[in-house]
């Protein structure tokens, strides 16, 4: 009986490892890119508000060639920003429609965490749920004598 | 002929497993190594080509380009300025440069890379010798090969290779440490034998020439010479018969060569004194250079016997060597 019983305790242990951990991890390294574009979309929004507060019309800016090697460059008109929609495409936005569609973003982007913090949720209960089972599993012989 | 050996599987002092572990984790370090380099490589691919890129942008007082917003938008502008850049030292510093102080800067931290590969290249070399050796050190122990030291016993016959001690019956897989090691043995046979006949040779050069006169001069080349002739025998035994008898045809005088077979043999009677392992026999004859000062004096008048093809057979009932045959 005993055989057969750290048999079952150690699938379960082994079903834990090998399909509930790694299905953790990779869930949450999922979650923290939509958060990590979350926060992008965010900073640009308050910049584009900065901007439009600040009625800035040309900037001065610095660009980083690579490694670090910067250049001067000179933006004269602000009001057209060019922003990313996905699939590769850059959509030409004035300030209120570039703050629109940051908006719709944003909402999205939550909705997508949302869901996997859902999923990261119930792998967390079913790897407690196996783990309980097996503390059941091996208290019983132990009580029994 | 007792010979007191010890007979040690390799698998003993080398497990098998314990060899193809130790050679798996070398293998994870070179692989390691492996992407430090590839990473490093990408560095120095992205240097020039910001070379490039500095180098070409002063060809244009402007140039229209995107201008990046954080990581999702773009301003369509221009860059101006085309000739200063501002380099990032590090620690917060940075220094304002044109494009060609730009592209010294840029060429010193290529270089700086170039080293860095330079080294982890010799790294990964040693690393690769070491999971060599593992590898066939875990092969030879899996084959069940078998490493036997044996005391040299001092004996009069000729070398006979050491029959006791094979455990393995496979004679392929035999190391060349066992079969050098009979070989060794040989060799300080044939040593031996040869200091027997310098000694009996010098008895007999001590009665037979008495008036020949001694050179003070030659003594000292005697010196060199004997350090040399000494010094190759410590390093190769086997040809120390033929260089004995190369290095007295290089002196002069046949007085010098008595001088020769006198070192030797006192040479020779230490090194059998002294302890019997062949691969000892270095050490006996290194320490015992200084006595030959001493002796050089003492065998002022000894004639040239040194040399096999001068002797005239003057020996007789004694065992007969491979040199006596050749001399005769």
């Amino acid at each position: 009986m005993d055989s057969a019983q750290q048999e079952k305790v150690r699938k379960f242990e082994e079903f834990v490892d090998r399909r509930l951990k790694p299905d953790l991890v990779h869930a949450i390294g999922e979650r923290d890119k939509v958060f990590e574009q979350q926060k992008i979309f965010s900073d640009l929004r308050r910049n584009i508000e900065n901007l439009e507060k600040n009625s800035v019309t040309s900037l001065r800016m610095r660009v980083n060639l690579g490694s670090e090697v910067y250049m001067q460059a000179d933006v004269p008109d602000t009001r057209h920003i060019f922003v990313d929609v996905g699939l590769g495409f850059h959509v030409e936005f004035t300030w209120s429609e570039a703050l629109n569609f940051i908006a719709a973003r944003e909402e999205k982007l939550a909705r997508q965490i949302e869901e996997y913090t859902r999923l990261i949720a119930s792998i967390k209960a079913q790897i407690k749920m196996v783990c309980e089972g097996i503390r059941e599993l091996l208290q019983l012989p132990v009580t029994e004598v | 002929m007792e010979k007191k050996g010890t007979v040690t599987q390799l698998s003993s002092i080398f497990p098998a497993e314990e060899a193809q572990k130790a050679s798996k984790r070398v293998e994870e370090a070179i692989t390691e190594r492996q992407q430090q380099l590839n990473q490093i490589k990408g560095f120095i691919d992205d240097n020039i080509s910001l070379i490039n890129l500095v180098q070409k942008l002063p060809d244009e007082t402007h140039h229209n380009i995107m201008v990046p917003f954080g990581k999702a938008a773009f301003f369509p502008g221009r860059l101006i300025h085309t000739n200063e850049f501002m380099v990032l030292l590090g620690e917060g510093y940075y220094a304002e440069r044109t494009s060609k102080q730009t592209t010294e800067i840029l060429k010193r931290r290529g270089k700086a890379l170039e080293t860095q590969v330079e080294s982890l290249k010799a790294i990964m070399q040693d690393l690769k010798a070491e999971a060599s050796f593992f590898d066939a050190t875990a092969y030879e122990s899996a084959e069940g090969l078998v490493e036997i030291r044996e005391d040299y016993v001092d004996e009069d016959s000729s070398g006979t290779l050491p029959t006791a001690g094979y455990e393995n019956p496979d004679s392929t897989s035999l190391e060349v440490d066992n079969r050098k090691g009979a070989d060794e043995d040989e060799e300080y046979e044939r040593l031996k034998l040869r200091m027997d006949e310098l000694e009996r040779e010098e008895e007999e050069a001590e009665r037979a020439n008495e008036s020949e006169s001694s050179d003070e001069d030659e003594q000292t080349q005697n010196e060199a010479n004997s350090t040399i002739s000494q010094n190759s025998m410590n390093q190769e035994v086997r040809s120390s018969p033929v260089e004995a008898s190369d290095v007295p045809g290089v002196s002069k005088d046949g007085s010098s060569h008595g001088d020769h077979i006198a070192l030797n043999n006192s040479t020779m009677d230490k090194a059998l004194e002294l302890p019997q392992d062949a691969k000892k026999v270095q050490t006996p004859l290194s320490s015992s250079n200084t006595a030959f000062t001493g002796s050089i004096v003492e065998h002022a008048h000894n004639i040239g016997m040194q040399l096999p093809e001068q002797r005239s057979g003057a020996r007789s009932s004694k065992p007969v060597s491979r040199f006596k045959m050749q001399r005769k």
